[in-house]
């Protein structure tokens, strides 16, 4: 029972970090069809700002210093979206989806070689690390912090969620994702509207990529990478394109690796997490909230 | 009669084609004007052209006396031409109340016009205000189309073009579309018309245009084009 409880706040807190990142990758597979494999490094971005920052705080770091360098991740994190966007993948959203595709595996090596040149290559120790002060919970320790974490990450989600089925601005991406020159003929400018799905996708990111680097307690340049094909397995599980399927995506992947490590061993992670990617395209290509919208003509 | 839109010589490519050449055409105030022509003759692309969505090559299109030729679709709607493209394009995962929502974007900065339009378009389209929570997918062809016409509406056009409203749709939806098109007119919005549906666009139609390989080849008084031997054996002969 206490292995049990202990497995399911892990899976809860690795399936939010998958689950913020799915997000983006969602996102932007939805409004321009491009998986974004520049995506997960991102992630790995908003957790070198977050350290940067409180790195320049010094030692004494309180409850200020985190808060300012969540914000300054979370801002760096969207802007470099936008950035990168503009750059790289703008020029080319007429150009065949490889191409766009191969660009934004450039851009993941640039991200990741660029922080490797700043930072260096080695493992990096976060400066703040989260108390560890806590409960028990059927015989597992909850902490404050993974509390914290989790209802964070689900504020976040909500937020998101709300804008995106609420808002105009949130309208207009859907709309977007469905059809672009239609979308520009409401007088929507939609380019714009993507720059927007780039900010709050890469904000989102950054702001896993922060959470989880004081988390974990330790960063490195080469974080992003499998945290980023498992949130695009998280992505593809929930139906990539949808919103509440990347949420529910990072759910379940996260609950099935927990387990799955559990069952057999941790270094068959990896191993099981692509399976089921594999398994997912095989059996059911649109995810399980994924759907294939049918149209009267 | 003062001109509302004007297209001097306007040349254009279609990817590879040159779709428009020198295509010249006016609209006034307060009339609608049709522009009839056979498959591939360009009717679709001037259209285009003018919203922005095909960028001209050359020549002018001037719309209340300002130059719009290199504007983005999204400023030529905001100055108040509303495009209602072929085959509708309506946002079928969206509900017919979001897909007039988003039509009204331009306008979202005055919620009480937004609120009032939304009344109005209902008020014209009864049939939408029914399924307003609807997937706009699931509607008819006709819907679809009220739909399309509707959420133009909503953005307060200044002229309204129409591409092919009767595509695919029953005889009786056709009227039904075709009154509503005329009373829109009716209330002081200029339409430009494009139609495969020579006829009944004539006879809506204040003047008409004939356009072949992207010239502009003949031009008229709406009445009078109807009554055109070329014209009836070309298009109205069926």
């Amino acid at each position: 029972m206490e292995m049990f409880t202990q497995q399911m706040i892990n899976a809860l807190i690795i399936g939010s970090f998958y689950a913020l990142i799915a997000l983006g990758y969602s996102m932007v597979y939805g409004i321009i069809k491009l998986l974004n494999f520049a995506h997960g490094d991102l992630y790995m971005v908003g957790a070198f700002v977050g350290f940067a920052v409180l790195s320049l705080f010094g030692g004494g770091t309180g409850l200020l210093g985190v808060v300012v360098a969540f914000f300054a991740a979370l801002l760096f994190g969207g802007l470099l979206g936008i950035g990168i966007e503009r750059v790289a993948y703008r020029p080319l959203l007429s150009s065949p989806r490889l191409t766009i595709l191969i660009t934004a595996v450039g851009v993941s090596l640039v991200l990741e070689n660029g922080v490797m040149k700043s930072f260096g290559p080695s493992f990096k120790v976060y400066p703040v690390q989260l108390p560890t002060e806590g409960f028990q919970i059927f015989g597992a320790t909850l902490t404050y912090a993974q509390i914290l974490i989790i209802l964070l990450s689900v504020l976040l989600m909500t937020a998101l969620h709300l804008f995106v089925t609420r808002s105009l601005y949130g309208k207009a991406m859907r709309a977007i994702s469905i059809d672009h020159a239609a979308t520009s003929l409401m007088g929507i400018p939609v380019t714009r509207i993507i720059s927007l799905t780039f900010f709050i996708g890469s904000s989102l990111a950054a702001a896993s990529g922060m959470m989880a680097g004081m988390y974990y307690g330790q960063i490195s340049f080469m974080m992003g990478f499998i945290v980023g094909l498992k949130a695009f397995t998280a992505a593809v599980i929930g139906g990539i394109g949808s919103i509440p399927g990347a949420m529910l995506g990072g759910l379940v992947l996260g609950l099935l690796e927990s387990f799955g490590t559990v069952w057999l061993g941790s270094e068959w992670k990896d191993v099981f997490a692509f399976s089921i990617l594999i398994l997912i395209l095989v059996l059911k290509p649109t995810g399980l909230l994924g759907e294939n919208v049918t149209e009267r003509m | 009669m003062s001109q509302i839109l004007e297209l001097r010589d306007v040349d254009a490519f279609y990817g590879q084609v040159h779709a428009l050449r020198g295509v010249s055409l006016r609209v006034e105030e307060g009339e609608i004007a049709a522009l009839l022509g056979s498959n591939g003759a360009g009717k679709s692309t001037t259209l285009k052209t003018i919203s922005g969505l095909v960028r001209a090559k050359g020549g002018s299109i001037r719309f209340l006396g300002e130059e719009i030729t290199r504007l983005d679709p999204h400023r030529i709607v905001e100055l108040g031409i509303v495009h209602v493209p072929e085959g509708r394009r309506v946002f079928g995962a969206l509900t017919v109340l979001e897909n007039l929502e988003l039509g009204g974007f331009t306008k979202r900065k005055d919620p009480a016009f937004t609120k009032r339009t939304l009344e109005r378009v209902m008020h014209l389209f009864p049939r939408l205000n029914e399924r307003a929570k609807q997937r706009a997918g699931t509607l008819s062809g006709g819907e679809q189309q009220m739909l399309a016409m509707g959420r133009a509406l909503m953005s307060d056009p200044k002229l309204l073009m129409l591409d092919e409203p009767s595509m695919g749709l029953a005889p009786i939806i056709v009227k039904e579309i075709f009154k509503i098109v005329r009373q829109i007119n009716a209330e002081g919005i200029p339409v430009l018309l494009v139609e495969q549906n020579a006829k009944a666009a004539l006879k809506l139609a204040h003047q008409g245009y004939v356009l072949e390989t992207g010239q502009i080849t003949l031009q008229n008084r709406a009445d009078l084009l109807s009554q055109d031997e070329k014209i009836v054996k070309a298009y109205l002969a069926n």
